[in-house]
């Protein structure tokens, strides 16, 4: 939600909410690894563009910046640095980075989005219900000033949910099965709105390069599997093939995914040779593995496990998308983003709510059809933040 | 380490060590028998210079002095191009000597050479596998060499994985170091200062400087006559009207800036994008040409990024490319 559209009587509300939690919960908020060599951001509300390359030495020092700004957002670097207040970013001196993987609900393509997706109106801010069908969507037009663009704002539902936390499994397998990463090195934390960001806290891959994790993105996301690795090698005559299966054999990692799916092992030469052939030819299996592969590897965003120098929010801090908590997650079967991260206070708050909208917070729920409603802070803090609702 | 072992790896520090204990000088470089080295070392630079691998293997007393004799040509002949050249052959030489070394030795052979060359210069650690016939490295030691080789088959996708272990043939163990055996010869020849040299190095080195220099004149870059297809399909999708990712623009932007097009014509390219403000492309773009900001100018993006993020729409021609810059100037 564009925050220049927001009141400021409701930014105002937002902030003393938030404000708040940090004065109350400040043990939410986990200390960072070798906090010093972090690099440190945060985001005024109705403020474009980012404090960044701050330091914070100790956590009363952020604690103390915490109350006293209520920021909308904070952010920590994933990377530490010998100087981290240097700009420009080269002045720094890069020690190394912590490895993080992010899982975005939003990029699921999960059929229920539409279904609670509203939008609003980027001009005037008013809010249209949840489109029924893709032709409403692309032909948008708002229902109060005409203006043809609005951003879409979803409130997730338990399945969204569901289909990150599924993600979540996914990649925990690939990285203790075959990237022999310890359960305990790994923390999934829900990401404040719609999502899991997962922290690897091992020192071995700290010192990984751009291109290093660029590799492991295409490992864990399934992309760029060889015919080859499996055994189907292409001769030097257009679209003929031969099977020699790889002396290291099909036992593990992806070789073992796929060996699996097309039911074969290393026996099996002529069983492959009839499934390529029957999947039209070398050429056409190989957008065949690759479609298999992709289905079977994990949607994490490639952008920000190769970044570096990126800041990360902050585990225990506040999503100014929603007012929920970046909490971690140490089981994600039982986890419910709906009760262990929203953990601003209860107190009443007035709003005017711009569409009639259904939610469920802290096991409470919340079906509102009439324009002016009287809720808890949490509830009332999350509708402003998505843009549903105006404080009053 | 056996004698034997310091004429295929004279790089070893325990080679230095030996001409330090025969307390061999400088000036018995100008002795006669010793042109036959000097010939040697000559000799060896012109092969490798030309891509081969010189794999002579005489008593070790003359492998290692013709190594350094080598080396030493090699910084006076001054040629950064020529020094690269000799120090990935010279990396290539000792690889072919530890792959064998890996495959027909024993076991006890085998962990010399792994403790000698992979662990104490590289922190490289290898694994022998449970059946034997295989070697393993850790996932991150793996990632931290392989991902920089261009070939598809060394992607970590297309490697056995299992357990933090990556698992691998003698061939491939040993070229996970190549870049670091290049790398560790490089940087001697870098770190050497040359004594006042004796005149059969000296003249030899002439010679070749001589000899070299003319290959590596700066050529001239050719002119792109075509745009690669993520390129166009980036066009394309922008002359539509449509909404072009963050990472495509950036793709767009630093492609057209490394083939040399004008800023403007750059900055006009975005016109069609619907959330176009020419005075913000315009800051934009200047950033990634290292104009504004930080002052670094962005390369453009590797085709194995483009891939990971969906931009890459390769065709036939795009075989063996690595950055789309090189799209129609490479010669397959």
């Amino acid at each position: 939600m564009r925050e220049s559209l927001i009141s400021a009587k409701t930014i105002s509300v937002i902030k003393k909410a938030f404000r708040e939690y940090y004065f109350n919960q400040s043990k939410a908020i986990e200390q960072p690894l070798k906090m010093e060599q972090r690099e440190f951001g945060y985001m005024h509300f109705r403020q474009a563009g980012m404090l960044r390359h701050l330091s914070f030495k100790s956590m009363k020092e952020l604690d103390a910046m915490l109350v006293r700004e209520a920021p909308s957002d904070v952010y920590c670097s994933n990377a530490y640095y010998r100087f981290p207040t240097q700009q420009p970013m080269q002045e720094k001196q890069w020690l190394g980075a912590d490895l993080i993987f992010d899982i975005d609900g939003k990029d699921l393509g999960m059929p229920c989005l539409p279904s609670h997706s509203y939008s609003v109106c980027i001009n005037c801010g008013s809010v249209s219900p949840p489109e029924q069908n893709d032709e409403e969507r692309s032909s948008y037009s708002c229902p109060s000033c005409g203006c043809k663009n609005a951003d879409h704002v979803s409130i997730p539902c338990s399945k969204c949910i569901d289909g990150s936390k599924k993600e979540a499994r996914r990649l925990m397998n690939f990285l203790l099965a075959d990237i022999g990463l310890e359960n305990s090195a790994i923390n999934i934390y829900f990401s404040g709105n719609n999502g899991f960001h997962v922290h690897i806290n091992d020192d071995a891959c700290t010192s990984l390069d751009t291109q290093a994790r660029s590799d492991l993105v295409g490992y864990l996301s399934g992309t760029g599997l060889m015919l080859e690795s499996i055994g189907i090698r292409k001769t030097n005559t257009e679209d003929l093939f031969s099977i020699k299966f790889p002396k290291s054999g099909l036992t593990y990692g992806w070789r073992r995914r796929i060996a699996e799916k097309l039911k074969i092992d290393m026996t099996s030469a002529i069983k492959l040779k009839n499934i390529v052939n029957q999947n039209g030819g070398y050429k056409a299996f190989r957008v065949e593995l690759d479609r298999l592969a992709k289905d079977m590897g994990v949607r994490i965003d490639p952008q920000v496990t190769t970044d570096v120098h990126r800041v990360f929010r902050m585990p225990g801090t506040l999503n100014s998308k929603s007012g929920l908590s970046k909490t971690k997650s140490s089981d994600l079967y039982s986890f419910d983003p709906f009760v262990d991260a929203c953990l601003l206070g209860d107190g009443k708050v007035s709003v005017r709510v711009k569409t009639p909208v259904r939610l469920k917070l802290k096991r409470n729920s919340f079906n509102i059809s009439k324009e002016s409603a009287e809720m808890p802070a949490y509830a009332a803090v999350y509708l402003m933040c998505k843009g549903l609702a105006e404080a009053y | 380490m056996a004698g034997s072992d310091l004429a295929k790896y004279p790089f070893l520090n325990e080679a230095g060590e030996y001409l330090r204990e025969s307390s061999f000088g400088w000036e018995e470089l100008d002795r006669p028998d010793m042109k036959y080295i000097i010939d040697r070392a000559a000799e060896r630079i012109e092969m490798e210079v030309d891509g081969k691998i010189y794999d002579n293997l005489e008593r070790y007393e003359i492998e290692i002095l013709t190594f350094l004799i080598s080396l030493v040509i090699v910084k006076s002949i001054g040629i950064d191009q020529v020094l690269r050249k000799f120090a990935l052959a010279e990396a290539r030489r000792a690889e072919k000597f530890l792959t064998e070394d890996l495959r027909k030795q024993g076991e006890i052979k085998r962990r010399s050479v792994f403790t000698k060359i992979f662990e104490d210069l590289f922190k490289l650690k290898i694994v022998i596998s449970e059946d034997r016939r295989l070697f393993k490295v850790r996932v991150v030691d793996y990632l931290a060499r392989a991902s920089h080789f261009h070939e598809q088959e060394w992607k970590l996708i297309n490697r056995l994985v299992h357990n933090g272990y990556v698992y691998l043939d003698a061939d491939e163990t040993v070229r996970l170091i190549r870049n670091e055996l290049s790398v560790l010869i490089y940087d001697k020849v870098k770190a050497m200062s040359l004594p006042t040299l004796p005149q059969g190095i000296k003249s030899k080195a002439d010679q070749l400087r001589l000899k070299l220099l003319s290959r590596y004149e700066r050529r001239g870059s050719a002119a792109v006559t075509e745009y690669p297809p993520c390129i166009k399909h980036a066009l394309e999708v922008m002359n539509k009207g449509d909404n072009l990712p963050h990472s495509a623009r950036v793709m767009l932007a630093t492609y057209m800036l490394a083939i040399g097009k004008p800023l403007d014509e750059i900055v006009l390219m975005f016109e069609n994008a619907p959330d176009f403000n020419e005075k913000i492309t315009r800051y934009q773009v200047e950033h990634l040409a290292g104009m504004k900001g930080s002052h670094v100018k962005y390369s453009v993006p590797s085709c194995d990024k483009l891939r990971n993020e969906n931009l890459c729409f390769a065709t036939a021609e795009c075989d063996g490319l690595i950055n789309p810059v090189q799209f129609g100037r490479k010669k397959k």
